[in-house]
C-alpha cells in the first residue's frame, strides 16, 4: 500500500499545476497583429466600401485559417475595421484611431481624396498604407515613402484604354469616328475627360461634345438626348455606378445606340450588379478597369466566397483581397510588426500569389510596376476579358449595332 | 452672464485648454481640433445668422475661400502659411462684402437671402471645381512639413492650441459685438428693420459689417481647415456639409449668444462620437452610419423641444429651479 506522503503530494501538485497552466502555454502564442482596414461603408461610396470590406476579410480569414503568420510564430491577423464616411476627414479621424489602437498597416481608402488625406495622416505615424482602388496619380507622385499602391493609376489605365481602343477599331475596319465623352465633374471624370480631349484627336477620333454632369445626378434624360442629336458612333463615359446605369438604362428607353460605349475605370460598366439588374441595358458595354486574373485558380475560390449571400463580384474584392495577402507576404518578410521593417518589406516585395493579373510585385516610388488594367465586355449577362488577348475568355463585340 | 462676459470666455477657455492634459489620445486630439474648426465657423455664421437675423445657407462659400486662399498661397506661391493667414482671412471678408452688397442692396431678405447665399456657394463650388488654378476637381494638396513655422505641427495638442486661440478670439470678437453699439444696432435690424431705420440705424451698413467679419471669421476656420487635413478639393471647401454644420451648431446651441456656437458644436459632433463608440462596444462591432441615424433623432428632437437651443434649456431650467426655490 503506497502512502500519501510528501514527494507523492508534491509530485502530485506538480502534475496539476501543468495540466492546468498548460493551454495557457498554448493560447500564449504570438499576440494578434493588428491590421487596419479603411473603408467608406457610409455615404455616397458605401457601395464600394462593403465590397472593398468583404475582400479584405475573405484574405483575413484565409490567413489566420491557414495558420496566420509563421515567421511571427503563427501570429493572427486581426481587423480594425474604420469607416471612411466617403470624405477625407473621415478618413483621416479613422487613421487617428488605428494609430491609438496600435495597426501594423493601414489599407484601403478606395477613393483618391481619401487615400490621399489618410495615407498623409498615416505617414506622420510611418504606418504602411497601402492603397486599393485610388487612381489618382499624385498618391503615389508626393514622395511619401509609407505609401503604396498596387493597382494601376491613371495615366497607366487611360493609355491602356486608348491602346485597345484602336486596336479594336482597327480591327473592325475603323467604323469609330466620331466620340461624345460624358463624365462625371469630380476629380476623377474630369482628369479623364482633359486627357481624352487631347489624346483622342491624334488617334483619329473627332470629339463631337464632351457632356459634364454631377454626381449624384437623378436624370440623366437631357444627357441621353444631346447624345440621341449629336448620332456618335462611340460613347465613352467616365461616371460613378448610379449614373452610368441612369445614362444606360435612359439610351436603352430612347433606343440610342451608338456602335459602342467604351467606359473608362466606370463605376458599372464591369459590375455584375448592374448587369444582372439591367441585362438588356448593359448588354455589349466595354470597360478598362481593374479585373481579377480568371487564370488564376484561387480568383473562382475567391469569387465564390464573395458571391455567397447574394452579393456580386466586384473589382473592389478582389484588389482589397491582393492587398491584404501582399501586407501578410510582407510580414511573414519582415518577421515583425515593427512599422519601419514592414515599410522594408513591402518595398522590397515580389509578391505573386494575388489574383490581380499583375505578375510579381514590384514597387518603384510605392506604384507597383506590374499593375495593368483589364478590358471587359458584358456580353449575355455575362462579363468577358476582351484585352489583354494573352488571357481574353471571349473576342470583342464591335461595332454592336 | 451678462455682467461679466470675459470673465466667463477666459474660464472656459482655460478648461477647454486643459482638456489635452487629460488625454494622450489622438482619437480625442482629432475630434477636438475639429469641434474647434466648425465651431469657429459656427460664430462666423452667428454673428451674421444669430445677431443680425440674415439666415445664410451659404457659409461654405468664406470657409472654402479662406481654405483656398491659404492653400494656394502656400502651395502657388510659397507664402508662408502665418502670412497666408491674414490674407485668407481678408479675402473671406471681401467675399463677404461683396455678397452683401449685391444682395442687401437689392433689399433681400429671409428665404430669398438664404437661397442667394446657398447659389453663390454653389457657383463657388462649381468655378473651383472648373478652373485649373484651383487645382480643378483634384484639389489642392498641400505637402506635408511638421514645422511649428509651416504651422503644421508634430504635437497635435499644439494644432488644438492654436484652433481653440482662434474659438477665443472669436468669442470675444461675439461678446463684445454683443455689448457694442454695433451689436445693439445689428439686434434692431434683425428685430424689425423698418422701425431700425426710423431711429436712424443704417440698416445696409449695419448688415454689411456684419457679414464682413462673419466671412473673415467663417474664412479663418477654412484656414484652419486646410492646416489640419492638408487637402482640399472644391467639394469638400464649398460643400454644403458645412454650409450646414455652421448654422446647425448656433441653432442647437443657441442663436444669437456668445456661447451658443460652441456648445451647439462640441454637443453636435459629441453626440455622434459618443453613440459611435456606445453602439461599437454594445454590438461588438462597428454599425456604420448609426451615430448619423441618432444625430438626427436628437436633432429633430432638439428643433421640437429646445427652440432657444441647448442654452436657452438650460436657462429655462435654471430659472425655474429658482422659482421653485423661491
Amino acid at each position: 500500500m503506497t502512502t500519501l506522503n510528501r514527494r507523492t503530494i508534491l509530485q502530485g501538485a506538480a502534475a496539476t499545476g501543468a495540466l492546468i497552466a498548460a493551454p495557457s502555454l498554448v493560447r500564449a502564442q504570438a499576440p494578434a497583429i493588428k491590421v487596419g482596414i479603411l473603408q467608406p461603408v457610409t455615404g455616397a461610396l458605401a457601395q464600394d466600401g462593403e465590397y472593398g470590406r468583404l475582400g479584405a476579410e475573405i484574405a483575413l480569414n484565409e490567413i489566420n485559417a491557414a495558420g496566420g503568420i509563421k515567421s511571427m510564430g503563427g501570429a493572427r491577423l486581426q481587423m480594425v475595421f474604420g469607416d471612411a464616411r466617403s470624405n477625407p476627414e473621415g478618413g483621416t479621424a479613422e487613421v487617428e484611431r488605428m494609430q491609438a489602437e496600435g495597426v501594423a498597416a493601414i489599407v484601403g481608402g478606395f477613393a483618391s481624396p481619401i487615400v490621399l488625406a489618410a495615407s498623409q495622416a498615416a505617414s506622420r505615424y510611418d504606418i504602411p498604407y497601402i492603397c486599393d482602388v485610388g487612381v489618382s496619380d499624385q498618391i503615389v507622385g508626393r514622395g511619401l515613402k509609407n505609401t503604396f499602391r498596387f493597382g494601376p493609376g491613371f495615366g497607366n489605365v487611360t493609355s491602356t484604354a486608348l491602346e485597345n481602343l484602336v486596336k479594336l477599331n482597327d480591327a473592325a475596319g475603323k467604323p469609330a469616328k466620331t466620340v461624345v465623352i460624358v463624365h462625371e465633374d469630380g476629380l476623377f471624370g474630369s482628369g479623364m475627360a482633359k486627357l481624352l480631349q487631347t489624346q483622342l484627336p491624334p488617334r483619329g477620333f473627332e470629339i463631337l461634345e464632351t457632356i459634364a454632369h454631377p454626381t449624384p445626378s437623378r436624370d440623366m434624360s437631357n444627357v441621353a438626348l444631346r447624345i440621341r442629336a449629336l448620332n456618335p458612333d462611340l460613347v465613352i463615359p467616365s461616371s460613378y455606378y448610379a449614373e452610368f446605369v441612369l445614362l444606360a438604362r435612359t439610351m436603352q428607353q430612347q433606343r440610342i445606340r451608338p456602335k459602342g460605349v467604351y467606359a473608362i475605370l466606370n463605376g458599372a460598366a464591369s459590375n455584375f450588379r448592374f448587369v444582372k439588374e439591367f441585362s438588356d441595358a448593359a448588354n455589349l458595354v466595354m470597360d478598362c478597369n481593374h479585373w481579377a486574373d480568371p487564370r488564376k485558380p484561387k480568383t473562382a475560390q475567391v469569387k465564390a466566397l464573395a458571391e455567397q449571400g447574394g452579393r456580386f463580384w466586384l473589382y473592389n474584392t478582389p484588389l482589397n483581397y491582393s492587398c491584404v495577402r501582399l501586407l501578410a507576404d510582407a510580414l511573414e518578410k519582415a518577421g515583425s510588426a515593427d512599422r519601419a521593417k514592414l515599410t522594408e518589406a513591402i518595398t522590397n516585395s515580389t509578391f505573386a500569389d494575388h489574383i490581380m493579373p499583375y505578375g510579381p510585385t514590384k514597387f518603384v516610388n510605392g506604384q507597383n510596376q506590374g499593375a495593368a488594367p483589364v478590358n471587359t465586355q458584358v456580353q449575355n449577362g455575362d462579363i468577358k476579358v476582351i484585352f489583354p488577348t494573352e488571357f481574353a475568355d471571349a473576342k470583342a463585340v464591335f461595332p454592336a449595332v | 452672464m451678462t455682467s461679466a462676459p470675459y470673465a466667463w470666455i477666459a474660464a472656459i477657455v482655460a478648461a477647454l485648454a486643459l482638456l489635452p492634459l487629460g488625454t494622450s489620445s489622438n482619437t480625442v486630439l482629432n475630434f477636438l481640433s475639429f469641434a474647434m474648426i466648425v465651431t469657429v465657423a459656427a460664430q462666423g455664421w452667428n454673428i451674421l445668422g444669430g445677431y443680425g437675423g440674415q439666415f445664410s445657407f451659404g457659409h461654405a462659400v468664406f470657409f472654402g475661400t479662406g481654405a483656398y486662399v491659404m492653400a494656394l498661397a502656400q502651395v502657388r506661391f510659397g507664402l508662408n502659411p502665418w502670412l497666408a493667414l491674414p490674407l485668407a482671412m481678408a479675402m473671406g471678408a471681401a467675399v463677404g462684402y461683396a455678397i452683401g452688397f449685391l444682395s442687401f442692396r437689392a433689399r433681400l431678405r429671409g428665404s430669398y437671402f438664404a437661397l442667394v447665399t446657398l447659389a453663390f456657394a454653389e457657383v463657388f463650388r462649381i468655378s473651383a471645381n472648373a478652373w485649373g488654378f484651383t487645382g480643378g476637381a483634384a484639389g489642392v494638396l498641400v505637402p506635408l512639413k511638421l514645422d511649428a513655422a509651416q504651422m503644421q505641427f508634430a504635437d497635435k495638442r499644439l494644432f488644438y492650441w492654436l484652433a481653440l486661440a482662434f474659438v477665443a478670439a472669436a468669442l470675444v470678437l461675439t461678446a463684445w459685438i454683443a455689448r457694442s453699439r454695433f451689436g445693439a444696432q445689428l439686434v434692431a435690424v434683425r428685430e424689425n428693420e423698418e422701425a431700425a431705420r426710423a431711429l436712424g440705424v443704417d440698416a445696409l451698413a449695419i448688415k454689411l459689417r456684419a457679414i464682413t467679419l462673419s466671412g473673415a471669421v467663417t474664412a479663418a476656420a477654412g484656414c484652419l481647415y486646410t492646416q489640419k487635413f492638408l487637402y482640399l478639393d472644391a467639394n469638400l471647401a464649398y460643400g454644403p456639409w458645412i454650409s450646414v454644420e455652421a448654422l446647425l451648431a448656433p441653432i442647437i446651441g443657441g442663436l444669437g449668444t456668445v456661447f451658443g456656437p460652441l456648445v451647439g458644436a462640441v454637443v453636435l459632433l459629441g453626440l455622434g462620437e459618443v453613440t459611435k463608440t456606445v453602439f461599437a462596444n454594445l454590438m461588438g462591432g462597428s454599425v456604420p452610419g448609426v451615430d448619423l441615424v441618432v444625430f438626427g433623432a436628437l436633432l429633430i428632437a432638439c428643433v421640437a423641444y429646445a427652440p432657444r437651443g441647448v442654452l436657452g434649456l438650460l436657462q429655462g431650467w435654471l430659472a425655474s429651479a429658482r422659482k421653485a426655490r423661491a
